[in-house]
């Protein structure tokens, strides 16, 4: 009927979801998920509104904290309260395209939650981690109180909300639906210095090529619904159980198997930037770094390893885990692939970026060697101590007018005020470099361990995956202690950064405007980062001085304040504390701990076979061993090139200014590897050449032939009324017994028509 | 006669609130005279809450049964859009008369004054159209359509104090005249033809004799005069000259009472024809089929208007709207584009009259289509023309404030006026049947009920000419919204009349909010546009040509994905 499309504005049902039939576990509960979008949506309101309202001060922040603490406290309530199983929280019916009566005759996205245990775990993360990251952006995007903070903390509660209905969807429309909301607002956030054309063509790039990708999640639902005839989780779960699709055939070795789970992980790898899709990632970083830290290292980019663990069974049901072992083998390549360019390039944000990819590489890893727990485990403490990172790089850059330039800055960690900075940075590089004990390690680990264990008849060569990404896990520590020892550790020496920051805070620190500044300097920054010659300014340096007083100086660099400093303790100290969840004993799994627990209740659980003993030792202590001494060998060789030299009684560093280090004479050994992978392979380029180049010349030709023949049909066209138009005018002449005449004629004519001609 | 007064509560207030307003618009009281306008308005609302308390009984005490519903829905309506098009009329006459009275420079002489006229003129001539829908009678109709017309010629004349007024008013009268005159004698030949001016009786007579040769020329006639009111071709001529000449205000009443009228006459012949005659009779006689002859054939028939009517109304409806809107297409004054488009407007309501009410659900029932069509007609247009009412130009030599006329007057309207730059925005795109507004919803019926009807080329029509009318909306909305002002040294003041920005305001936030909280509109419209036939013994005749036969969940084959009931 068509009144029901008026009814826009949906009414909250009270019935129950309609799967009464499904015969599943699933029963209704968890209903207080629903204050989750409901807070989000009103901090987004309150946001928004802050805007017209010309409330000038940080209360649309402050009430953004709060709204999204609010909702992490009721899935912390949900989590407690919940034992096993599937509840379905029924919040309203949404969508329904119904065209018959029949089984798959009608399509039904409500808008409900599907609780489990694997829901709760990525909740718990992404609201207490919003919520943190909320509170570090209130002081993060002080500068821009007004317009600018409504519109990010808009965008910043959206985004909640859409990664809320992602990961509790009850439907895989729902799913959709949060996948493309994430995406919007990575794409505002990203772009949200859009005076930068940076990052405008930043933005751009994240949303165009995550269209690719989402071309495959569409055509992967379509495909779902075309075998099992529902994209609601639990009729779909049961079928799977079940083995057969809508029409009872067996679908262990249909297409059903074989195509759905590579459509979905097209979408997948799109979201989660693995493979050919990953170019976006490190553009991504011309956000605030509060986004990067909460979508593009935390929250959104596992958007894909959610996906691909909440659709676990149907991967698990193929016979020959054909779709598993393409993303194993697409998350190795990834990962090793990243971790080269991240060795390479300069700019610390990027390589926090590059090792995103390069971690999200690992998580699909896992999840492709049969290890759903191990990839969710590694996805919770990634979280935490990449947040803590991305925080830390923040801070610095929030710091010093925007510079990220590791030859640039020196021995931040011991300046005033960034104390805590540097301590953060440390706990976050010592879990990314999987240091033993810390939580990176025990996730890590549980990967690297499937990967020997798992049998070669399962997946295509589960050890040779397991080799890369040992290899990888060396190279990690290596990138991410050379970016530490650069960076918070040697000479206190700095640059100010060039514009980037100045246009984000809208004004120089000093307040100067930034054509001043040009000016009072006489020089032109590069707006390059990969820019490797340094030109213009020579370094302020104050050579191992305590007393630096930065007053004296041109550029005072600001130390953060108490709501910056307080989410880095609270995420340093979450990271650190992440490495206790492993050795929590649960009646549920025997390994893995907490997250081995919650995962072995959920949809994603597998049981994956023990085959490996190395000299009568299992695969996990092996691993203890030799991850711990790859990690530990990656961090020392970092020192030997990049520490400073005599620094605090370490015999390893050599380096006595900001720009140069030991690695400087090795590149050129090195050859074009390393001019290419400082390059980045010229991946962006050969994207450029093959796929750009030839669409722009295809879409060339289309707008000369849509402006020549299309147009000019359409305007032919649009001519034609007004030329009739011109034709009946002098009929309007104003003339009153012009009028008449023609009302009369007309009533003649029309009469004589009907009577004598039609009758 | 007696028994029909129950019915008619509504027309009697409003007749004794015009009997009211016409004293007290002569006081010698300032404070008395400005109550005028405020009785008229309590008077309307009054009227409207007696018409929707008025509970149809089906039978003949209620006048006419075969559309026993229409009478509420169609007065409410009238009292409501007539409330609105109330608040637009303030100041209207009598404006430089009364500022001399208050300064002093002239003492009060009732014979000088015309506000008292001017709203009893407008309940006249609304209390004529309410009148229209209680109609069972031909002699009946004939009045009430007059009684809503004759007080409009002499608002026409009033409305400003320029000469272009008095034109407009003399031509409408004339023309008016010509056009009553014309389905005067169309009513004559039916009466002639079927024994009775009681449309019960016709109905019936129609259904056990068929058609004759006399009665189609009178209900052609009668169609053609009624065209008049509507503004549809060969009758649409003075449309443009009159919009132009009246104030926008009158303008506006102009563009919906008359029309309402008509198409509620239209409505009560085209339901006494019934919608029940096979399309290929022969002979000069049609007969409507009954439903057991319709099932004997085995669907080798399709049923619709008769066949002569039928293609009259086809060719009146395509020849409206195609001339409505390329003549708008030409024009530089913003009168004379809504007055073309309201002529367009006409020729589509048309087409789902053509289709009449197929099996009476709203997606597919014409006469839901035009009764809601109307609606949002009626709002959509009131606020375009309450823009213009809200602004207006210097004052001339005679002290009359120039009108705003041209595209270019409203230009940059965001930068001065920015709330009437959106209410001319929301208007033209609810007129445009942009979809998540008012007028979206209301068009889509008109397709609807016409593809159900088997009007395929029609309907194409239909669509071509909503993209033509597209054009001339949307420069409209970009005169007023994207547009930089203009530099010429005529800036468009407002009027002091807060009551005209808003009912362009209630218009505005009509075409957006009605959008949402419609669906009870639209069940009142399905009900008002019940139609009881007395040949169709008889479920409702099945689609013209069938080349789309809907199912019964799916009235058309748009996926509608929101709010499902």
């Amino acid at each position: 009927m068509l009144h029901q499309a008026l009814h826009l504005l949906p009414t909250l049902a009270a019935a129950p979801p309609a799967h009464a039939d499904s015969g599943a576990a699933a029963t209704p509960g968890g209903q207080l998920l629903m204050l989750v979008p409901a807070l989000c949506v009103l901090a987004a309101l309150f946001s928004a509104l802050s805007g017209p309202l010309k409330i000038r001060s940080k209360i649309p922040g402050y009430f953004s904290v709060a709204c999204l603490a609010g909702a992490f406290v009721a899935v912390l309530l949900t989590y407690l309260g919940h034992e096993s199983g599937v509840k379905i929280a029924h919040g309203f019916e949404w969508i329904t395209f119904k065209w018959g009566d029949g089984p798959g005759q009608a399509l039904t996205g409500n808008f409900a939650f599907y609780v489990d245990s694997l829901t709760l775990l990525w909740m718990l993360f992404v609201t207490g981690l919003g919520a943190l990251i909320a509170l570090y952006s209130v002081e993060y995007m002080a500068d821009d109180v007004g317009l600018g903070y409504a519109r990010y903390f808009f965008a910043f509660n959206i985004f909640v909300l859409s990664m809320s209905c992602l990961v509790m969807a009850d439907n895989l429309l729902l799913l959709f639906l949060g996948w493309e909301g994430v995406g919007l607002c990575s794409y505002l956030l990203i772009g949200y210095f859009y005076k930068k054309p940076v990052a405008v063509a930043a933005a751009k790039k994240a949303f165009i090529v995550n269209r690719i990708g989402d071309l495959g999640l569409v055509l992967g639902l379509l495909a779902t619904f075309v075998a099992f005839g529902t994209l609601g989780y639990d009729p779909l779960f049961a079928m799977i159980r079940a083995g057969v699709d809508a029409k009872g055939a067996p679908i262990a070795d249909s297409w059903v198997t074989d195509v759905i789970p590579l459509l979905l992980m097209a979408g997948a790898f799109g979201k989660s930037a693995q493979v050919f899709f990953y170019v976006w990632l490190p553009d991504a970083m011309e956000g605030p770094t509060p986004v990067s830290a909460l979508i593009h290292a935390a929250t959104m980019v596992t958007a894909g390893v959610f996906l691909i663990a909440r659709m676990y069974p149907l991967y698990a049901a193929d016979d020959d885990h054909m779709a598993l072992s393409l993303v194993a083998w697409c998350g190795a390549i990834t990962a090793l692939w990243s971790a080269t360019i991240g060795m390479s390039i300069f700019d610390i944000k990027r390589v926090m970026g590059y090792s995103t990819i390069s971690q999200l590489g690992y998580m699909f890893a896992g999840l492709g060697l049969l290890a759903p727990t191990g990839a969710a485990f590694h996805t919770l403490t990634h979280a935490f101590f990449k947040a803590t990172l991305f925080l830390a790089v923040g801070a610095v850059m929030h710091g010093f007018g925007g510079q990220l330039d590791l030859r640039r800055l020196s021995g931040v960690a011991r300046m005033r005020g960034f104390g805590i900075v540097g301590l953060a940075m440390l706990v976050g590089s010592l879990n990314l470099s999987g240091v033993p004990g810390t939580a990176g390690f025990f996730s890590k680990d549980m990967i690297l361990a499937q990967g020997f264990s798992t049998p070669a008849s399962m997946i295509e060569a589960p050890q040779a995956i397991a080799w890369v990404l040992l290899l990888t896990a060396g190279l990690t520590a290596y990138y991410t202690f050379r970016a530490f020892f650069r960076v918070f550790t040697g000479p206190v020496e700095y640059l100010p950064g060039d514009d980037e920051h100045l246009l984000e805070h809208g004004r120089h620190p000093k307040g100067t405007t930034l054509a001043e500044w040009h000016k009072q300097h006489g020089h032109g920054h590069g707006h390059d980062h990969a820019h490797t010659e340094l030109t213009g300014v020579a370094a302020r340096r104050a050579h191992g001085r305590k007393d630096f007083d930065p007053t004296t100086e041109e550029f005072d660099p600001h130390p953060p304040g108490w709501a910056i400093n307080a989410s880095l303790v609270i995420c340093a100290l979450l990271a650190i504390a992440a490495a206790a969840l492993y050795f929590v004993k649960t009646p549920h799994a025997e390994e893995g701990g907490w997250v081995g627990g919650m995962i072995e209740r959920s949809s994603a659980a597998f049981h994956s076979p023990h085959e490996f003993n190395l000299l009568g030792i299992t695969s996990h202590s092996a691993m203890y061993l030799v991850s711990a001494l790859v990690g530990l060998t990656g961090i020392a060789v970092a020192a030997f090139l990049h520490a400073p030299k005599g620094w605090q009684g370490l015999f390893l560093g050599s380096r006595d200014t900001a720009a140069t280090s030991r690695a400087d004479a090795l590149t050129p050994r090195l050859g074009r590897v390393a001019r290419w992978a400082r390059a980045k392979w010229y991946v962006d380029e050969l994207y450029d050449w093959f796929l750009v180049k030839p669409l722009r010349g295809i879409a060339y030709v289309s707008s000369w032939i849509d402006k020549l023949l299309v147009d000019g049909l359409v305007d032919a066209a649009g001519a034609l009324p007004a030329r009739v138009g011109r034709v009946l005018r002098p009929s309007q002449s104003g003339v009153l017994h012009g009028y008449a005449a023609g009302m009369a004629g007309g009533v003649a004519l029309v009469l004589l028509l009907v009577l004598i001609v039609l009758n | 006669m007696i028994d029909r007064i129950e019915f008619l509560w509504p027309e009697i207030a409003l007749f004794v609130t015009t009997c009211v307003v016409m004293v007290l618009g002569l006081s010698r009281r300032i404070e008395s005279r400005r109550m005028t306008a405020l009785v008229t308005g309590l008077g309307l609302i009054i009227a409207g809450v007696l018409a929707a308390r008025t509970t149809p009984i089906p039978g003949p005490r209620s006048g006419q049964v075969l559309l026993p519903e229409l009478i509420p829905y169609a007065k409410v309506l009238i009292a409501s859009v007539g409330s609105l098009l109330l608040l637009l009329q303030a100041g209207t006459v009598d404006r430089a008369e009364e500022a001399a009275i208050a300064a002093g420079q002239r003492p009060y002489d009732p014979l000088r004054t015309n506000r008292a006229e001017y709203y009893a003129f407008f309940l006249f001539s609304l209390t004529g159209l309410m009148l229209c829908a209680s109609a069972d009678d031909l002699i009946w109709l004939f009045l009430a359509l007059e009684l809503t017309s004759l007080p409009t010629y002499i608002m026409v004349a009033m409305s400003t104090g320029r000469a272009r007024s008095r034109e407009a008013g003399v031509k409408y009268f004339f023309l008016g005249a010509l056009g009553a005159a014309v389905f005067l004698y169309g009513f004559a030949l039916i009466y002639g033809g079927t024994g009775s001016t009681n449309l019960n009786a016709i109905h019936a007579h129609l259904a056990a004799h068929g058609l004759n040769l006399t009665a189609l020329a009178g209900f052609i006639l009668a169609f053609l005069g009624l065209c008049f009111k509507i503004a549809a071709v060969p009758m649409h001529f003075y449309a443009a000259d009159v919009y132009q000449g009246a104030a926008p205000q009158v303008s506006a009443f102009l563009a919906f009472v008359p029309k309402a009228a008509g198409f509620i006459s239209i409505l009560l012949l085209t339901a006494t024809i019934g919608w029940s005659y096979a399309a290929d009779a022969q002979g000069p006689l049609y007969t409507p089929i009954t439903q057991s002859a319709y099932d004997a054939l085995e669907g080798a028939v399709s049923m619709g208007l008769p066949e002569p009517i039928r293609v009259f109304l086809w060719v009146i409806a395509a020849l409206t709207m195609t001339v409505g809107n390329v003549l708008a297409i030409l024009q530089k004054s913003v009168k004379r584009i809504l007055a073309y488009s309201s002529i367009a407007h006409s020729g589509y309501m048309l087409v789902a009259v053509l289709a009449g009410p197929n099996n009476g659900t709203f997606s597919q029932s014409g006469l839901a289509a035009v009764l809601f069509y109307l609606l949002v007609y009626g709002v959509g247009n009131l606020g375009a023309f309450a823009v213009l009412a809200c602004l207006e130009g210097r004052p001339d030599a005679d002290g009359e404030p120039a009108e705003i006329e041209d595209v270019d007057d409203i230009r940059g309207l965001w930068k001065t006026r920015p709330l009437l730059a959106w209410v001319m925005t929301l208007s033209c795109l609810g007129l445009m049947g942009l979809p998540p507004l008012l007028g979206f919803f209301g068009k889509l019926p008109l397709f609807t009920s016409g593809l159900a009807a088997g009007e395929i080329v029609l309907v194409v029509i239909l669509g071509l000419n909503s993209a033509v009318a597209a054009y001339y909306y949307l420069r409209l909305i970009k005169a007023s919204l994207i547009d930089p002002p203009s530099d010429a040294d005529l800036p468009a003041t407002p009027t002091p009349f807060a009551t005209r920005t808003l009912a362009g305001v209630l218009s505005a936030a009509g075409v957006v909010v009605l959008a949402f909280v419609g669906g009870g509109l639209m069940d009142r419209s399905e009900r008002a546009a019940r139609y009881t036939s007395m040949m169709a013994v008889a479920p409702p005749p099945p689609p013209r040509k069938t080349p789309y036969v809907p199912g019964d969940d799916t009235p058309f084959p748009l996926p509608i994905p929101i709010g499902a009931r």
